[in-house]
């Protein structure tokens, strides 16, 4: 680009045309929020799976608990909607004191334990949530009285706390609203949060205003336009020109040497680190052969990925849960070995290779992943037919089974419970009942991951769960590719109010406190 | 004039019913069932029956058929099968941009290109003339989004002139101005392209007409000659393109809404496509249709504009 | 024929427009002999690189030789657009010349549903079938050839309806021929030149379609070199490297002129008044 935009002529002509308003006297209160995508999905917390719908629906609603804002750290949880928490000594009845004159968003009046018992029951709920498969430890949701809730669990549980953080679906949502909107309500939220829906224009932006009656304080951003920009030239563009004062990035070495080269940008690149993983799918032919899932796995190439990728915000992946997790463990990966690939896959009767047909998304940033990939495994003779769709598409053909391997990457609460569980665990095999995300249909490490759900002992627990990986990896349900942080830039007149060192919404939290320096 | 209008719209009636008809057909002749798509490829028999009958796809066609014109004529396309918002809304919300960034590339184009033309038929062969062809010949050859992107990289990047997001306030005409002169000016010098070349050939059959060197001999200045009379009888097949035009612009503006991050109609069509939003589609593909009819008719009553006859016929 | 030639030959337009066309097919034909690299092949290391000695043309996203996938992309480009105006020009053309040879109430109805078929934007045409078919090369050449149906049938069937009275044919008639030897014996030569000529100009259009839909991601698929999906990359690598979009942008454009060039000298020679 340098050599396009060396003229001084230029850059004096553009001081004198340029359209942006004079420093103003005092700071501004909105916020103008660059988002990749083309439009928002589902807007109820607990149905909102993408990075899209999730980064924005924190902004709008409250778990029971919180991580302190700007870390991922479980010990950092602090009360929310509750004030505070006991528990039996077996860690099976939780009860739960609520925050009282909490009011919803709009007319939906004040937050009560009844929300808590619709919330928590709406999210184990598969026909209304999509995350339900993470409550099945939950036996019951008992409402003591309008400010009192008791949890009781069928078993003791190493994350209950994990689940109903502000975080996918422990949010509580408005029992109210939800009754009378119905589907309506994924267009409509009605959450206790900071900020309120406002409107959403499609393809264009959603618009937040400030809760003014927020139970921690009037927001001092007054307005929020989350902008939907799918080409991540224009956002940069948008983002250098102060059109937009925070966007999302894209986790790519380029991109983040050129925006720290920006005058007035901070780019935060912080936790959790998505682990990108391809999911073999062994129930289906030539993947059900372990000699198949083994040659892919000798055919990818991490460090070459992880240099095109670059080293500020990448990790290079030594387990198939992510790194940083609780009860994480060095698994013995196979390493990089193309003769070895061939090898095996001619003694599976593939000699001159073969060809797959996966099903991947267009969102810029996994299909360029993806595409490395491709020519990783072409090496070694395995041909991946890439059917591309949109990203929504994609997370619903893939949860239907219609993909032999699955590109997905995720990060989830960092204890390897939840990640093991999900992906890993029979029970979460997809296109089932309390299907999840197990893409693979991996069986390998039930026992383990079961058992040290209900260990008491901290070190058998974490022994168990190493265990699982192992298996796991040696059973090759998941090639391990790459873990890339999360990175956004923002101008460095916006303060989040917060040190940002992890979100698990996978975007910076806007809170009461954040605002225009 | 207004009994005109209404027999003009009455005659495309039929045009709209076949072409609704077209879309019905389209959109059940594709591979795969509807309810599949929203289900996935391997969703249980149970489950694509229950969807099925939620879409009505159950009933016997021309029940369907019937129940899908009706309600399209009444101008109810019903709701998006994955955002459940009306689809009228979304239509209506982004109309505007589109209409404005087709109406201004008119405006360009024709302000640019009739003037070309003629100069280049005043000309004829000389340096000038030599000059607007090749121009026009390279500037129709750009396709939008290529000339969308170089000229980005000039106006937006380069010389940082203009923004790079036309998602302009409609409210603040200065904002929908200073968004729209970039994407309307590329459309708009494609368009011009082709104006120019066929006010060029127009005008240098009308030149050659013997009323034209009446005029000229009886004394009439030839400026005026050129301009008034020439120019008069120049413009019904430079109408045509105009009005052939729109329809390609209205295409085009699909790529310029991409290059130039624009909301429109072409964003839309593009997100429900990837989506195999069906009843999306439906109304997408009727409200271009009832576009290009308004434009067919619009030219139609220029035509009686700039020649009388026409009026009557 | 050999007056025309002549007119060809010397009208410049045409021979800067003939010769590049042939450059372009070369280009294509000589991919896997003249490329540098195969365009397949990534360099991560050397990802990003502007033009140099190595890479003429740089490299892209993921480190292959643009000028390399530049020279493959041609071939995508020249085979869709030929095989596309091919089928459309059979079927457009014979679908206009049997109707307007016909003639009558049938006429009348498959005219006006080419005229509805006309009516529709032909890209967004185009993106709605490719969508809906899956992004494969047949079904991009199926639907740029359908957006072009319509024009061949129009114009193959005016001179039919106006060559069906004349004296030839009648006479033709008279002696017994059969209707189809009569069309494609008596009618088809007279209306061949005229039929070309559209066909260039079409080809020019069906290679801009095509572009467009891999510019919107709708093309052939990742990673073959397609220069529509060039300009995806580098659209949305604009900022970090510009002659991503640059190279595949200037040869689209020449491929489109080099067509258009050709088409205009064909239509000066076939009618001389209206050309320069």
């Amino acid at each position: 680009m340098n050599y396009l935009r060396s003229l001084p002529a230029a850059a004096l002509l553009a001081g004198v045309l340029a359209s942006a308003p004079a420093a103003l006297a005092a700071p501004k209160t909105t916020l103008v929020v660059g988002m990749a995508a083309q439009d928002v999905g589902k807007l109820d917390p607990q149905q909102a799976v993408s990075t899209i719908d999730r980064a924005v629906a924190v902004w709008m609603f409250n778990g029971l608990v919180r991580f302190a804002p700007g870390s991922v750290n479980p010990a950092s949880i602090e009360p929310d909607l509750a004030t505070k928490w006991e528990f039996s000594p077996d860690k099976t009845e939780w009860t739960f004191h609520l925050r009282q004159g909490v009011k919803w968003h709009g007319d939906y009046g004040e937050f009560t334990a009844d929300d808590v018992v619709f919330s928590l029951a709406k999210a184990a709920d598969p026909k209304r949530s999509a995350f339900s498969g993470d409550f099945a430890a939950i036996k019951s949701v008992e409402k003591i009285d309008p400010y009192t809730v008791k949890i009781t669990l069928k078993h003791a549980m190493p994350s209950l706390l994990g689940l109903l953080t502000n975080y996918s679906g422990g949010f509580i949502v408005s029992k109210k609203a939800v009754e009378a909107m119905g589907d309506k309500y994924n267009s409509h939220p009605i959450g206790t949060g900071p900020f309120a829906f406002a409107s959403v224009t499609p393809n264009q932006s959603l618009e937040l205003v400030a809760n003014e009656a927020y139970f921690r304080g009037a927001p001092m951003i007054k307005n929020i336009s989350y902008r939907f920009l799918p080409s991540g030239a224009s956002r940069d563009l948008a983002f250098r020109s102060g059109e937009l004062d925070l966007e999302y990035g894209n986790s790519d070495q380029t991109w983040i040497d050129r925006m720290k080269k920006v005058p007035h940008a901070i780019v935060d690149v912080f936790e959790p680190a998505e682990e990108a993983l391809l999911h073999l799918n062994q129930s289906q032919k030539p993947l059900d052969d372990i000699r198949v899932r083994q040659a892919i796995a000798y055919a990818v190439n991490r460090p070459e990925l992880l240099a095109w990728q670059g080293k500020d915000a990448t990790r290079e992946p030594k387990s198939v849960i992510p790194g940083g997790n609780l009860g994480y463990v060095d698994a013995g990966l196979l390493p990089h070995d193309l003769a070895k690939a061939k090898a095996l896959l001619a003694e599976a009767g593939f000699p001159n290779g073969l060809t797959l047909k996966v099903i991947h998304t267009q969102l810029p940033g996994m299909l360029a992943q993806m595409q490395v990939v491709q020519a990783q495994l072409k090496k070694a003779g395995i041909n991946l037919d890439l059917q591309i769709v949109e990203h929504a598409t994609f997370h619903q053909m893939i949860r239907k089974d219609l993909s032999p391997i699955v590109f997905y990457s995720a990060a989830r609460f960092p204890v390897a419970d939840l990640y093991l569980t999900q992906f890993y665990d029979s029970h979460s095999i997809i296109n089932q009942p309390g299907g999840i995300t197990n893409f693979s249909h991996c069986k390998v490490a039930d026992k383990e991951i079961e058992a040290a759900r209900t260990e008491p002992n901290d070190a058998k627990q974490v022994a168990l769960w190493q265990e699982a990986q192992k298996k796991i990896v040696a059973d090759v349900c998941a090639v391990p590719l790459i873990e890339t942080l999360q990175d956004w830039v923002r101008t460095d007149k916006l303060d989040y109010g917060y040190d940002l060192k992890g979100s698990l919404s996978l975007g910076p939290l806007i809170t009461e406190k954040t605002h225009f320096k | 004039m207004i009994f005109y209008v209404i027999r003009r719209l009455l005659a495309a009636v039929p045009t709209l019913l076949a072409v609704l008809t077209l879309v019905f057909v389209i959109v059940r002749i594709v591979p795969g069932d509807p309810a599949v798509a929203i289900l996935g490829d391997r969703a249980t028999p149970e489950a694509v029956v229950a969807m099925q009958h939620r879409l009505g796809l159950d009933r016997p066609i021309w029940a369907q058929y019937v129940t899908f014109m009706g309600h399209s004529l009444q101008g109810d396309f019903g709701t998006s099968m994955v955002t459940n918002r009306p689809i009228l809304v979304d239509v209506a919300a982004v109309l505007p941009h589109t209409l404005q960034l087709t109406i201004a590339a008119m405006i360009i184009g024709t302000l640019m290109g009739v003037p070309a033309g003629v100069f280049a038929a005043l000309y004829r062969n000389r340096w000038i003339d030599v000059l607007v062809r090749m121009v026009s010949l390279v500037g129709l050859s750009f396709p939008v989004f290529v000339s969308g992107v170089f000229a980005l990289l000039l106006f937006a990047l380069h010389w940082p002139l203009f923004p790079v997001i036309g998602n302009a306030n409609l409210a603040d005409p200065l904002d929908v101005l200073d968004k729209l002169v970039l994407p309307a000016t590329t459309l708009g010098i494609i368009m011009a392209a082709y104006i120019t070349r066929v006010t060029r050939s127009s005008m240098l059959q009308v030149l050659s007409e013997d009323y034209m060197r009446t005029a000229r001999a009886k004394g009439v200045p030839w400026r005026r000659v050129v301009w008034r009379h020439g120019l008069r009888n120049a413009g019904l097949p430079v109408v045509t393109v105009v009005g052939l035009y729109v329809g390609i612009l209205i295409g085009n503006s699909v790529l310029t809404e991409i290059v130039f991050n624009r909301p429109g109609l072409g964003k839309i069509i593009v997100s429900a496509l990837d989506q195999r939003d069906y009843t999306m589609l439906q109304g997408l593909m009727t409200v271009y249709c009832f576009l290009i009819v308004v434009v067919n008719l619009l030219t139609d009553l220029t035509y009686g504009l700039i020649d009388p006859r026409v009026k009557q016929a | 024929m050999t007056p025309f030639i002549k007119r060809m030959a010397t009208n410049p337009t045409t021979s800067v427009g003939v010769l590049l066309c042939i450059l372009i097919v070369l280009a294509a034909v000589l991919a896997p002999y003249i490329s540098p690299f195969d365009p397949l092949d990534q360099h991560i290391i050397d990802k990003l690189k502007p033009p140099s000695a190595t890479y003429w043309l740089g490299t892209d996203t993921y480190g292959r030789d643009v000028l390399s996938r530049v020279l493959w992309g041609a071939r995508v480009s020249l085979v869709v657009s030929v095989a596309s105006i091919s089928g459309a020009l059979v079927v457009g053309g014979t679908i206009g010349m049997v109707s307007g040879y016909i003639g009558g109430r049938a006429d009348l109805y498959i005219m006006q549903v080419m005229d509805v078929l006309l009516s529709f934007p032909s890209l967004i045409l185009g993106l709605i079938v490719v969508a809906l078919l899956g992004p494969e090369m047949v079904n991009l050449i199926f639907a740029i050839g359908l957006t072009a149906v319509a024009p061949f049938a129009r114009i193959a069937r005016s001179p039919v309806l106006s060559m069906k009275e004349r004296a030839f044919v009648e006479a033709g008639r008279a002696l017994g021929f059969s209707h189809i030897r009569v069309l494609f014996v008596h009618i088809l030569p007279n209306i061949l030149s005229e039929v070309l000529v559209m066909a260039t100009l079409w080809m020019a259009t069906a290679v801009r379609t095509e572009a467009s839909l891999s510019f919107i991601g709708l093309g052939v698929k990742p990673p073959i070199a397609t220069w529509g999906g060039m300009m995806r990359d580098g659209f949305d690598a604009i900022l970090d490297a510009p002659w991503l979009s640059i190279f595949p942008g200037i040869a689209i454009l020449l491929l489109v002129l080099g067509l258009n060039m050709v088409g205009d000298g064909l239509r000066d020679a076939t009618d001389p008044k209206l050309s320069g």
